[in-house]
């Protein structure tokens, strides 16, 4: 029972950060049509990034989530036209353009990384490093929770500005459909530079709980990719409150088959799991993707 | 299809042809009277960091080497000198590799890759064209198992030297340990350290209570979660260093606090020691050379300590026992040279004979004893030494077994977290 | 993007220099082993194993329009069918390359046959995590000698790899040119890519089709991977089943020309010899990654349509002597 309410805890807590990476991804699936490969990359530039901060100027590495946010959206900003160029244009397929130029992406993230900085493996701690509370019979790690709180709260806050502000209608217009929604006077090609943007800033900001809670290394984010894709596929493309169904999903089902079975199987459960989904559920587990 | 096209495809070959003909001038061969040193290893790929420990170990061989004036020969010193080749951390390119160093380059002897996939895909090449080739740092059983007769190693397997922990844990603390949990990562050479550990204790008698094998860059949470629950006396971790530190920190967290934590190759390296900080502090591990012992040997250096001198003097860091054993590789080629007085270029029958002359090679270095062995399970594998088990006191590694290969009493059990 | 050549010549004439071209072609591929070191035989055998691979791809990625991006895995089932056909069940290499492909194409009609219905975004995911879970599988299991990797007896015999290998890729190509340049089938599957559902309108039976050109294309990938695992004699799940081995596809096909019949061969030719060249002169750096990587962006920006699309663009005839040498002599005056 002990090791039960564990097992659930442990999973819980991983799953919140899963959340925030997923829900960037799956809105830019849903307004841009863009499966992004890079999003592995921006973590493990998120991680990075708070590993030179803290190097350079000290302090802990939470104090620097906001700054962070703020670089990344910057790059997610600039490199946004490029994408736009990528998948529109006299194109055979623009999705699949998109889907090839944010593999290029990726791999030339991956490679200036580890030309930059090698194959050393490198770490941040913070205050919470290592802290943990007790829970009745049970341990919550604080960097966990903190990772859970904070991929909370910014899934709700993001929430809120999807469903309660003009800007967010847009971004849902455009993702339910492009087209209509440029006829109706939305400036399609500038909510999908602030969709990218803020996915960006999001996924560099997680990076550095990921880095803090794990190690730094230039490979470290191809993992994210799977459960980016995992998490949207299981939500239904584009269909942003399945995400947190499906990203606490990820996180037990990480948990319990590594407790319980063996961890060389979660990722062959993840997978399979993924393929039945697309097979009986091909619009996500709620029926209500894209 | 119209016909210009035909044009620009020639214009295509034309700038490969060019391409590649200019590749190929630059690696052209070049004669002169010194032994020619092919390199495959690593400087590249996800194995780069290990590669390039290989890579610092035979060249600090062929500089102290070169700098006393190279391999006596019939009165006359010859030098040698390193070509590498990097296999890009692929069995593929080790292939080529092992391809362009013998054909292109017409190397006289190869020192070998850091990994065992790399080594197994070269073996068969050196095989083929009759090189004689020693890897100063694979260690998989399934290399000697092969029995590649011109591909010979410095290390023994990981199958051996993983033991050495737990076997210093079963006899040389009390209270004896009873139980072991073991975690271990799904690449070849963790998954044998973890099989190594679950055999070491199944030797001493100690109960194995879990055998996980897990993927790398997993979450670790869940496997510790389920080996804290069963309350284990040791943790035995089979991995690299970088999964290593993951898995401690993760123990960290959930507050499991064992009697003993064992890895078995990352601690020793500065990162295992920089990702943890003082949480490195009790973790055993093992080696199966550190500066500290009392080898005695006459061949470029003297005693492991003045190795270890010559090492950081010249990198800036310690040497680990890959390092070493790299070195070493190279220490077992020039001897069994001058044994065999044979002066470069080689001829194929003097690659014949230096196989046989390595097989009976019976040496001391400063990395111990050196002797293949030419038959069995380990066959061409160095089956002189003694592996040693180290624990982190006080920031540093230290000897604590087996037996009287200790310097400092082991310390058991490990306390709790917030007392380190 | 087509523009009017600058020399207009009936099909007739140009026939000739054509078939005279790719004689010589044919002839320097066959004589190869004889005039170069076995380095080379080597890196030629590559070349080749890769202009297959990427052209098994362009069936499904070019011509099809469905990206697969797990089209390693059949690569891989096919080194690892064979593996264990000759180590554990003692088979002939011949017939563990036979079993290979046909057990890749059942396989691909078996994935295909649900996740074709749904639209590329899903394939590319669906195949993608297919392979991965494939590498999983091999890693777990016994027989395949999960992370240690498995050792097949040892061939050592470069022009048999370099004969064989040019076999089964010249087999790709003419697979390709009869049935995708010159056949009903060919049509449906550009049908199918310009518009899915007018081909469904007239007749098509579009997942059918698209499952033939699925199975087609995981065919020759099983068999090349039999041969890879019987030439290296040393396979393990990252170095058959790892994600760069389709990666290097996708690319070589991008780079090109996605859809064209030569854009794969000189993909191929490029990359493999552009990055061995790399890793002669330059190997000791991970900046490759960085090359590969821009690469790839700046094909996508800025030649959708890979190095055929260039050649045939508008500019293109200026790389014929003569049409070069008119429009240098209307530009320079002496």
């Amino acid at each position: 029972m002990e090791l039960f309410l564990q097992t659930l805890i442990d999973g819980a807590l991983i799953g919140g950060l899963i959340i925030v990476v997923g829900v960037g991804f799956s809105l830019c699936f849903g307004v841009m049509h863009i499966v992004d490969f890079a999003v592995g990359e921006w973590v493990m530039l998120g991680a990075y990034a708070a590993y030179w901060l803290v190097r350079y100027l000290g302090q802990d590495p939470m104090v620097y989530l906001p700054l962070i946010f703020a670089l990344f959206f910057a790059a997610g900003w600039l490199v946004y036209p490029l994408i736009y160029r990528a998948v529109s244009g006299r194109r055979h397929h623009p999705a699949l353009m998109g889907l090839v130029f944010t593999f290029g992406l990726s791999t030339l993230a991956k490679g200036g990384a580890l030309s930059a900085w090698g194959y050393h493996v490198r770490s941040v701690s913070t205050w919470l490093s290592g802290q943990s509370v007790s829970l009745g019979v049970t341990t919550l790690p604080a960097l966990r929770l903190a990772g859970f709180v904070f991929g909370v709260l910014t899934t709700v806050l993001f929430m809120i500005f999807l469903y309660g502000t003009r800007l967010g209608v847009s971004i849902r217009a455009t993702a339910q459909d492009r087209e209509t929604a440029a006829l109706l006077g939305v400036d399609v090609r500038r909510v999908g530079a602030l969709v990218y943007a803020t996915y960006a800033g999001l996924t560099g900001m997680t990076g550095v709980l990921i880095g803090a809670l794990f190690s730094i290394h230039a490979a470290m984010g191809a993992k994210y990719v799977i459960f980016a894709f995992f998490v949207v596929v299981l939500a239904g493309m584009g269909y942003v409150p399945g995400v947190i169904v499906a990203g606490l999903l990820l996180g037990l089902i990480q948990s319990f088959v590594g407790v319980y079975i063996s961890g060389r199987y979660t990722l062959f459960a993840l997978f399979l799991l993924m393929y039945l989904s697309l097979l009986v559920a091909p619009r996500g587990i709620l029926r209500r993707g894209l | 299809m119209k016909p210009v096209r035909w044009w620009a495809i020639c214009w295509f070959v034309g700038v490969l042809a060019l391409v590649t003909v200019g590749a190929a001038g630059l690696v052209a061969a070049q004669q002169s009277a010194e032994y020619k040193v092919g390199v495959v290893t690593s400087l590249s790929g996800e194995l780069a960091f290990g590669g390039n420990v290989t890579k610092r170990g035979y060249d600090l061989w062929a500089d102290t080497l070169n700098k006393a004036g190279g391999i006596l020969i019939g009165g006359k010193r010859y030098k040698v000198r390193l070509i590498y080749a990097d296999d890009q951390s692929t069995p593929a390119t080790a292939a080529v590799a092992g391809e362009r160093l013998i054909t292109q380059e017409k190397v006289d002897f190869i020192l070998g890759p850091y990994a065992s996939g790399t080594t197994l895909a070269l073996a068969p090449i050196t095989e083929k064209y009759r090189v004689p080739h020693i890897t100063g740092s694979a260690e998989s059983p399934l290399i000697w198992k092969g029995k590649f007769k011109y591909t010979f190693g410095t290390i023994p397997t990981v199958t051996i030297i993983a033991q050495a922990s737990i076997q210093t844990l079963a006899q040389d603390v009390t209270p004896k340990p009873q139980t072991l949990a073991i975690l271990g990562i799904d690449d070849a050479f963790s998954k044998f350290a973890a099989e190594a550990f679950r055999t070491a204790a199944q030797r001493f008698g100690i109960k194995v209570l879990r055998f996980d094998i897990v993927p790398e860059g997993s979450d670790y949470t869940p496997a510790v979660s389920a080996a804290k629950a069963l309350n284990p006396d040791i943790f035995a971790m089979g991995s690299h260093e970088k999964a290593a530190i993951e898995m401690i920190k993760a123990a960290k967290e959930l507050k499991f606090n064992p009697k003993a934590f064992v890895q078995h190759y990352g601690m020793t390296t500065p990162d295992f020691r920089k990702g943890l900080g003082k949480d490195a502090e009790y973790v055993f591990g093992t080696s199966v050379w550190t500066p500290n012992l009392n080898y005695q040997a006459k061949i470029l250096f003297k005693t492991p300590r003045e190795y270890a001198a010559a090492f950081k003097a010249r990198f800036g860091s310690d040497p680990d026992y890959t390092e070493a054993a790299s070195t070493a590789a190279g220490i077992a080629f020039q001897e069994a040279l001058r044994a065999i007085n044979a002066a470069p270029p080689l001829t194929q029958a003097q690659k014949d004979a230096l196989i046989g002359a390595l097989e009976r090679l019976d040496l001391m270095t400063f990395y111990g004893p050196i002797r293949f062995a030419t038959s069995g399970d380990y066959y061409h594998d160095n089956a002189g030494l003694q592996p040693i088990a180290l624990q982190y006191q006080g920031g540093v590694t230290v000897e604590v077994g087996p037996g009287k290969l200790r310097l400092k009493a082991p310390k058991y059990p490990t306390p709790p977290w917030d007392k380190r | 993007m087509t523009t009017p050549a600058v020399e207009v010549r009936s099909p007739a004439r140009s026939a000739a220099p054509r078939l005279t071209l790719g004689a010589l072609l044919a002839t320097a591929l066959l004589l190869l082993p004889f005039t170069v070191s076995s380095f080379w035989i080597r890196i030629a055998t590559e070349v080749l194993l890769w202009a297959g691979l990427a052209q098994s791809w362009n069936i499904i990625g070019g011509y099809t329009g469905y990206l697969s991006f797990g089209h390693g895995a059949f690569f891989g089932l096919g080194a690892y069918v064979t593996g264990i056909g000759m180590t554990v069940l003692g088979w002939p290499f011949p017939a563990g390359l036979a079993v290979s492909g046909v057990l890749a194409a059942a396989l691909a009609a078996a994935i295909g046959y649900p996740t074709l219905r749904l639209r590329g975004a899903y394939f590319a995911i669906a195949t993608w995590a297919f392979g991965e879970m494939l590498r999983q599988v091999a890693t777990v299991l016994e027989v395949t000698g999960g992370a240690f990797g498995m050792r097949l007896p040892p061939f050592l015999n470069l022009p048999f790899f370099y004969y064989i290998t040019l076999g089964t890729s010249t087999l790709v190509y003419v697979t390709t040119y009869l049935l995708l340049e010159r056949s009903p089938f060919g049509y449906k599957l550009l049908a199918i890519r310009e518009h899915e559902e007018a081909a469904e309108m007239v007749g098509v039976n579009t997942v059918g089709v698209k499952i033939n050109a699925f199975a087609l294309s995981a065919f020759f990938p099983g068999v090349l991977g039999g041969i890879y695992a019987y030439w290296l004699t040393y396979i393990h799940p990252d170095s058959v089943l790892g994600g760069i081995i389709t990666d290097l596809m996708v690319v070589m096909v991008f780079l090109g020309g996605m859809g064209t019949f030569w854009g794969p061969l000189l993909g191929a030719f490029l990359v493999q010899l552009v990055s061995r060249s790399l890793w002669l002169v330059w190997g000791e750096s991970t900046l490759y990654l960085v090359i590969i990587g821009a690469a790839i962006c700046i094909v996508v920006l800025f030649m959708p349509g890979g190095i055929v699309g260039l050649l045939e663009g508008r500019r293109a005839p200026l790389l014929a002597p003569r049409a070069a040498w008119r429009w240098w002599r209307e530009r320079v005056r002496w």
